[in-house]
C-alpha cells in the first residue's frame, strides 16, 4: 500500500486516497540547477480526478515540479535530477525518466498550461490543431471534429466558432489562457499541469478559468500552481505547501482554516 | 546638472540619426542629378531593338543590358548557394551544437567574416586555375566560379543572423511546443523559425546588397567588360559594379562618365527590386506557414 509512507500522513489527504486511486508516484525526487538545489527528496501521491494545488514562495521550485512530471526543464542546462517519477497510464504504472520512454508521447499524456498564455502567432484553428499536426495526423475532418470539441470542453467554442481563421493574438488574455488550454486538451491528456493559469488575468477571466478547470476534473488529473488563497479554497480538492524543496504540509483545499502562506522563508533554518 | 546631460543625449542621438539619413539622401540625390538624364533606352539596350534584346535574339553591344542580366543573374546564383547552408549553419549553431566546439565555430566564423573580399576573390581565381589544369581544360573564371565565391563571402552574415534570431527567442516560446508533444526538430520548423523569419530575411537582405555591390571578387572570377548575355553559368559576363568601376578608372569621353552614374542607379533599383522580392517571400512565408486556414 502506498499510503502508510509516514511522509504521507496528512490531514484529509489519506481521506481522498481512500476514494482515488494514485495517479502519480514520485519517491525520493531531488532537482539542481547546477550546484542549486531547487527540490530536495520529495516523495509525494496524487491521485486521480483531483486538482491539487502547489503553493510556496516564489521561485522556490514549483514550477521546475511541474516540469519533472513531463521532462521540459530537460532543455535547461546544467539541470541534475535524481528519484523516480511514475505515472499510471491505462493501469499500469511507467517510470517517465525510463530512457526506453518516449518523450513526445509522454508530453501528450501530459499537458502543461503556462502563466502567461502562449498562443503561437497563427489562427485559431491552427493553434487548437497545432498538437494533431505534431503527431501526424492528417485526416481534416477528424482534425477539425476534434478542434471543435476541444474548444467546446474549455469554454471557448460560442466565443470563436464564427472567426476561427482570426489570428489567435487578437482575442483577449483570458479567451487566449482557455486556447491554450484548448490546445493542451485537444490531445485528451490524463494529467494536465497549470502555472498560475490565472495570475495574468483579471479576476472575470479568471473565475471562467477556475470554473473551466472544475469542469475538467471528471477527465484528467489536474495540477496547479497558485498563489489566490480563495481560489484554492474554491477549487482545490489538495493543497500541497513546497517549500526549501520539500512538500511541508498538504491539507484538504475545502477546509476553511487554511493557514496564510508564508510569503517568503528564506531566512528560516 | 543631469537634466542637461539627458537633453544632450538624446540630442547627439538625433543628430547622429540626421547626419546619416543625410548622407544617405546626399549620395542618392547627387546620383540622381548626375545619372537621371543619361538614363534611357540606349543606356541599356545601345543601337539594338529592345524587343530583340529582351528575348535575346541579337547582342547589345553598346549598352548595360548585358551587365543588368549578370548582375542579376549573379546575385540570385550566389543568395541561393548561399541560403541553404548559411540557414542550416545558423540552426545548427543555435540549437545544436554546444560548449568548446561552439565556441571554436564562432571563432571561425568571425574570421571568414573578417577575410578581404579580394583575398576571397584570390582564392576562387586560383580554384578555378586549380580546376582548369587538373580537371578539365573547359573550365576557366566564370560566373558559376564567381557566384560561388561570393557565397562565401556572405555565409557568415546569414549563419550570424539565422543564429542570433534563433538564439534570441524567449524561453517561453521554446517550451511552447514540446509541451505539446513536438520533437526538437519539430520544434525548430514549426515554432522557431517561423519565429525568427524576421531576423532571417534581415540577414539575406544584407547578403544580397552584399552580392549586388561587390567588385573586388568578381573582378578576379570571370567578369569582364564586353561579354554580352552569359550564354552559361561556365561562360563570361558582365556585372554593374564592374561596368562603373572600369568606366570611372578609363572613360574616353565625358559622355561615358556620365552613363557610369546611370549604371549606379540602376544598380540601386536593381538592389531594391531584390530587397522587395525578399521581403515578399518572407511575407508569402510567414502566411503560409502561419495563418492559412
Amino acid at each position: 500500500m502506498f499510503f502508510t509512507d509516514h511522509e504521507l500522513n496528512f490531514k484529509g489527504y489519506n481521506n481522498r486516497f481512500m476514494e482515488n486511486k494514485v495517479k502519480i508516484k514520485i519517491d525520493g525526487l531531488s532537482f539542481s540547477y547546477g550546484e542549486h538545489p531547487v527540490l530536495n527528496n520529495i516523495t509525494a501521491r496524487f491521485s486521480e480526478n483531483t486538482i491539487t494545488a502547489i503553493v510556496g514562495p516564489s521561485g522556490k521550485g514549483k514550477t521546475t515540479f511541474l516540469m519533472t512530471l513531463n521532462r521540459l526543464w530537460e532543455s535547461i542546462p546544467e539541470a541534475r535530477i535524481e528519484g523516480k517519477v511514475e505515472i499510471r497510464f491505462s493501469d499500469r504504472f511507467y517510470n517517465i525518466y525510463e530512457p526506453s520512454y518516449p518523450l513526445p508521447r509522454l508530453r501528450r499524456l501530459v499537458g502543461m498550461v503556462f502563466q502567461v498564455p502562449n498562443p503561437l502567432p497563427m489562427s485559431i484553428y491552427k493553434n487548437v490543431g497545432f498538437p494533431l499536426k505534431l503527431a501526424g495526423l492528417k485526416d481534416r475532418n477528424h482534425i477539425s471534429m476534434k478542434v471543435e470539441t476541444a474548444l467546446k470542453r474549455a469554454f471557448l467554442w460560442e466565443e470563436v466558432k464564427d472567426r476561427l481563421t482570426d489570428d489567435a493574438l487578437a482575442l483577449s488574455g483570458g479567451q487566449q489562457q482557455r486556447l491554450c488550454i484548448a490546445r493542451a486538451l485537444i490531445l485528451e491528456p490524463e494529467i494536465l499541469l497549470l502555472d498560475e493559469p490565472t495570475s495574468s488575468l483579471d479576476a472575470g477571466a479568471g473565475a471562467v478559468i477556475e470554473e473551466l478547470l472544475l469542469s475538467l476534473k471528471s477527465r484528467c488529473t489536474l495540477l496547479m500552481v497558485s498563489h489566490y488563497l480563495d481560489q484554492l479554497k474554491r477549487i482545490a480538492d489538495t493543497v500541497m505547501e513546497l517549500s526549501e524543496g520539500k512538500f511541508i504540509s498538504g491539507f484538504a483545499g475545502d477546509e476553511k482554516n487554511i493557514p496564510p502562506i508564508p510569503a517568503a522563508r528564506e531566512g528560516e533554518k | 546638472m543631469n537634466r542637461v546631460l539627458e537633453k544632450s543625449v538624446t540630442g547627439f542621438s538625433w543628430i547622429c540619426a540626421m547626419v546619416l539619413l543625410g548622407t544617405v539622401f546626399c549620395i542618392v540625390g547627387y546620383l540622381l542629378i548626375k545619372g537621371l538624364g543619361t538614363i534611357n533606352i540606349t543606356l541599356i539596350f545601345g543601337e539594338t531593338d529592345p524587343k530583340d534584346a529582351l528575348f535575346f535574339r541579337k547582342q547589345v553591344f553598346d549598352g548595360l543590358f548585358p551587365a543588368i542580366l549578370g548582375t542579376f543573374a549573379l546575385v540570385v546564383l550566389s543568395v541561393s548557394f548561399a541560403i541553404p547552408i548559411g540557414f542550416a549553419a545558423g540552426i545548427y549553431m543555435a540549437e545544436y551544437c554546444r560548449g568548446i566546439v561552439k565556441r571554436i565555430f564562432s571563432l571561425f566564423f568571425d574570421i571568414l567574416a573578417g577575410i578581404p573580399s579580394i583575398v576571397v576573390g584570390l582564392f576562387g581565381f586560383s580554384v578555378a586555375i586549380f580546376l582548369h589544369n587538373y580537371f578539365s581544360s573547359r573550365i576557366y573564371p566564370c560566373l558559376l566560379i564567381s557566384a560561388l565565391s561570393l557565397a562565401f563571402l556572405v555565409l557568415p552574415y546569414l549563419i550570424r543572423t539565422t543564429q542570433v534570431s534563433l538564439e534570441n527567442l524567449p524561453e517561453d516560446i521554446r517550451r511552447t511546443a514540446p509541451a505539446l508533444g513536438a520533437t526538437k526538430l519539430q520544434n525548430i520548423f514549426h515554432v522557431l523559425i517561423p519565429r525568427s523569419l524576421s531576423g532571417i530575411a534581415s540577414g539575406v537582405i544584407l547578403s544580397i546588397g552584399r552580392c549586388a555591390e561587390d567588385t573586388a571578387v568578381i573582378m578576379l572570377t570571370g567578369v569582364v567588360a564586353t561579354a554580352g548575355v552569359p550564354k552559361s553559368v561556365f561562360s563570361n559576363y558582365e556585372a554593374l559594379p564592374f561596368y562603373i568601376y572600369y568606366i570611372s578608372s578609363q572613360y574616353s569621353d565625358k559622355q561615358k562618365l556620365l552613363s557610369g552614374y546611370g549604371a549606379a542607379i540602376i544598380l540601386l533599383v536593381i538592389c531594391g527590386l531584390l530587397f522587395a522580392i525578399a521581403f515578399f517571400i518572407k511575407h508569402r512565408l510567414t502566411y503560409h506557414v502561419l495563418y492559412r486556414p
